[in-house]
């Protein structure tokens, strides 16, 4: 009897059983999508509320995923990014009457770098979360355009049009940190 | 002077936080495969409503039904889960000790069954029969080779995700009537169920299934 290792890779078709196969999708992209949700939320506990919601709408119909990594992957991001844009739609009224980047004097004068990369990380909250995703994808993932369409499952067109809008809203909000830097740099 | 992408770099959350240690990960898990196991059964209320409100990661009471170990399921054809009691087996002893590839003090050598290769065993046991709750024979497609699916009590479950997780990427050995059968490398941490491989016949695969629960 020789044992096949736990370590052997999983199976080219995925598992039938439907607490196999959300195992298997958690395994295989929770860090990614940690990731992206760390990066899209307001911070780590969102982040976390958002990969279960979105990991949550797979259990109630696993069917639904399709099967293939990167149809997965794509999938799942599609999720978490609406997500993210009902969460964000419920909050728009409250985000428009805050202050979305605290005084940069204000942050300036403690002068602490861990304040003043807060302050610049807010300035995110203001671009709505597809236009936020996009930017995220392309600045820090550095997707390229053609794969942020695929993934997101728009245009390249749309793609290169929100993150555009992106760069310039982030710049208008950063300027004070920016000096005169090109925006679109 | 900055440009917008440098400035996101330095701010970024994800470059200076761990997040491969997020303590919520492993019970993030649990509550995304037991939330599966329910909708399966059509027993989610729970999950009738926006997820964001009704399973709170926060709120929820963990279910540890996950298989950990899928690896090695390839292509099982679902069979009935057996307790075992309706017919008179003989027992069969069940444990699962963590090992170790390199030879060690207090560790106690054993040969891997048809491998030809040495394993080294720790002392304790992590888990016995007492921490089965099920065990089933599952077929390969092909139907030449007969694995044995263990599913784990609350506490057994607990027991193996507390031991294994402390020993990725080491091995752990399942042994059957005191020889290892198999002795796989983790991958990741054990918990709810796990998944006997090797070349079984279908009779031997029966006898032990219907041996491992303790009546």
């Amino acid at each position: 009897m020789n044992g096949l290792t736990m370590a052997t890779v999983l199976p080219a078709d995925a598992p039938a059983n439907p607490a196999e196969r959300l195992s298997a999708l958690f395994d295989a992209h929770y860090a990614r999508l940690y990731r992206l949700a760390r990066r899209l939320a307001p911070d780590a506990d969102a982040a976390r509320d958002l990969v279960q919601d979105t990991f949550l709408r797979a259990a109630r119909a696993p069917a639904s995923v399709p099967h293939g990594a990167s149809s997965e992957e794509a999938w799942l991001v599609r999720v978490l990014i609406n997500i993210r844009r009902d969460e964000w739609r419920r909050a728009a009224v409250r985000a428009r009457h805050a202050p979305l980047v605290p005084d940069a004097r204000a942050a300036s004068d403690q002068e602490s770098a861990v304040v003043a990369r807060a302050t610049i990380w807010r300035a995110l909250d203001a671009l709505p979360p597809r236009r936020r995703a996009v930017v995220v994808l392309h600045e820090l993932e550095e997707l390229a355009i053609p794969a942020i369409a695929s993934l997101l499952g728009i245009s390249a067109i749309t793609v290169r049009w929100h993150l555009s809008a992106g760069r310039r809203d982030l710049a208008r909000i950063l300027r004070p940190q920016m000096g005169a830097t090109d925006e679109n740099r | 002077m900055k440009t917008v992408r440098e400035m996101l770099r330095d701010a970024d959350p994800v470059r200076t936080e761990d997040g491969a240690r997020d303590p919520d990960r492993d019970r993030l898990r649990e509550t995304i495969v037991a939330a599966a196991c329910r909708a399966t059964l059509s027993e989610s209320p729970q999950l009738s409503g926006s997820p964001s409100h009704s399973l709170s990661r926060r709120r929820v009471v963990v279910v540890a039904i996950a298989a950990a170990i899928v690896a090695g399921v390839a292509g099982i054809g679902p069979l009935i889960w057996s307790r075992g009691g309706a017919t008179l087996q003989a027992a069969v002893r069940f444990e699962v000790r963590l090992a170790e590839t390199q030879p060690g003090a207090d560790l106690l050598e054993a040969g891997v069954t048809g491998s030809g290769t040495a394993i080294y065993l720790h002392r304790e046991i992590v888990a016995t029969n007492d921490d089965v709750a099920r065990s089933r024979v599952v077929r390969s497609d092909d139907g030449s080779r007969f694995s044995i699916a263990v599913e784990f009590t609350p506490e057994g479950a607990e027991k193996m995700r507390h031991a294994t997780a402390d020993h990725l990427g080491r091995p752990v050995a399942i042994l059957i009537d005191g020889s290892v059968v198999m002795a796989p490398v983790l991958r990741s941490p054990i918990d709810g169920s796990a998944v006997i491989s090797g070349d079984f016949n279908e009779a031997e695969a029966q006898r032990i299934v219907n041996g491992i629960i303790k009546n």
